[in-house]
């Protein structure tokens, strides 16, 4: 069954095109990775697709309801882990997750808390405020925010971007074991961690989406080693 | 409620902030404490009509801290992940503007306190002039909002602090408008804060209404209301753009 379901999904700004035509279906449970350089419109999907901004023409359909009329709802089975570290900094992480149980009005808050507590093993620094973390403790707390309301699909925009090696290989264990229960979206610049995590990658270049397939499968199209010289290849067209 | 549980995050947040306390509630407490003490002659420095001027002086900063809060909301990706939430954006509105009632009442009453203690005559006057002056902190509190919502977090503390002196040289809580000429008086007239003093003194001290500072006041609440809440929620979107 078909997580999300995008048809001739664009958006164009005064006359740049950010997304052109973009045409994409995900399975429950899968992780997907978008890649592509910068300014690609890798994020501008995201944003679409997770209700932050409109699309200029084009439907997304999350869990069999669209976005434009049921956009509430949509919110609710879902979650972002923005680019930038998005938490409250004057909060201790205690406080962060307690809020943000609060904004998705989880009912059973302390155990869910717990639970991602757990998960991230954050409790060494539970009861710091968020300003006080390093960059790689700040990181993962905003990811086990967006895990807060059990979201169906979770958007995970550079997750790793400025982490540490062993700071990233300990955050793709937790996506890891995400893997399956929960339809991931995942936008990248290592190309190591699309081909180690993603089920399907998606490859953009100005805009459109410009080949799709599983790691193994883009390896083979394009007679490559790795993800990385695949998507060079893709990208350029040969020419690299 | 989510706008309760926003209202308590951004609570937490500028309670956190000692510059933030130090400027909005210690500064005019300490303000109010010296001049009564220098004993300046001139009638806007008796306590009637000074603990007025102070409690709209400590409004300013309310409008300075709140605009930075936002802006600093806005600069970091804390209200792109709100804004992919199910929060709507009265939730938003209303969260900041209750976030600042608990302070503006401590100041209030820690403004009061002082007042009587330096000399003011206790009155039932007090309490209408904290519940009046609640009212006129949500128009500070929105002027936060909207400085917040259009510039930088760098900005935001510019533009702040142009309110404060504006708030000090238009209000009439330091000098009369007529001591600076006739100019500068029809300025204070036009800028809402000698009307939102005239109020507040008004309802202390007991005397008669002039409507048309009401009328000033209204009219500034009301534009400040609306685009506040206009612009906070077009540059929600704008922003993630």
């Amino acid at each position: 069954m078909n997580s999300i379901e995008i048809k001739n999904l664009t958006k164009k700004y005064k006359d740049k095109i950010a997304v052109n035509n973009m045409n994409l279906n995900i399975k429950e449970g899968e992780l997907f990775a978008l890649l592509g350089v910068n300014g690609a419109g890798k994020t501008t999907t995201i944003k679409m697709l997770s209700g932050l901004i409109l699309p200029t023409s084009g439907s997304i359909t999350i869990s069999n309801m669209d976005m434009k009329k049921d956009t509430t709802k949509i919110k609710e089975i879902l979650n972002v882990s923005p680019q930038e570290t998005a938490i409250a900094l004057n909060l201790t992480v205690k406080e962060n997750l307690e809020f943000m149980a609060g904004v998705y009005q989880i009912n059973d808050r302390e155990k869910k808390i717990n639970e991602l507590i757990n998960l991230f093993k954050l409790d060494e620094v539970l009861n710091k405020k968020a300003k006080t973390l390093s960059g790689g403790w700040q990181r993962k707390v905003s990811i086990a925010i967006s895990l807060i309301n059990s979201p169906k699909i979770l958007f995970l925009d550079e997750p790793t971007l400025g982490l540490d090696v062993l700071a990233r290989k300990e955050l793709w264990k937790v996506i890891n074991e995400l893997k399956g229960n929960i339809t991931i979206i995942l936008t990248t610049h290592y190309m190591e961690e699309a081909e180690s995590l993603s089920d399907r990658i998606g490859i953009m270049s100005n805009g459109s989406l410009i080949d799709i397939g599983t790691p193994k499968e883009l390896m083979k199209k394009t007679k490559s080693k790795n993800i990385e010289d695949a998507f060079v290849k893709i990208v350029t067209g040969g020419e690299l | 409620m989510r706008m309760l549980n926003f209202a308590k995050r951004n609570f937490k947040e500028l309670v956190r902030d000692p510059l933030s306390l130090a400027f909005e509630i210690i500064l005019p407490l300490f303000l109010l404490f010296i001049f009564k003490q220098i004993d300046i002659p001139g009638d806007v420095y008796k306590l009637e009509n000074f603990t007025p001027g102070i409690i709209i002086f400590g409004f300013s900063f309310i409008t300075l801290f709140t605009s930075s809060l936002i802006a600093k909301d806005r600069s970091t990706s804390f209200l792109i992940r709100l804004g992919t939430s199910p929060m709507k954006s009265s939730d938003y509105i209303l969260g900041y503007i209750l976030s600042l009632i608990p302070i503006v009442l401590i100041q209030e009453v820690l403004f009061f306190i002082l007042a009587c203690i330096l000399g003011l005559s206790i009155s039932i006057n007090i309490v209408y002039t904290i519940l009046i002056s609640v009212f006129v902190s949500v128009f500070f509190i929105n002027m936060g909002i909207l400085i917040g919502s259009v510039v930088s977090e760098k900005a935001s503390g510019g533009i702040g602090s142009i309110i404060v002196q504006l708030v000090c040289f238009t209000s009439g809580m330091y000098f009369s408008k007529d001591l600076v000429g006739a100019f500068f008086a029809k300025i204070c007239e036009i800028l809402p804060f000698e009307s939102i003093l005239n109020i507040i003194r008004v309802v202390l001290n007991n005397n008669t209404i002039d409507f048309r500072n009401i009328i000033v006041f209204l009219i500034y609440f009301t534009i400040i209301l609306v685009t506040s809440i206009i612009v906070f929620k077009k540059k929600m979107v704008s922003d993630n753009k």
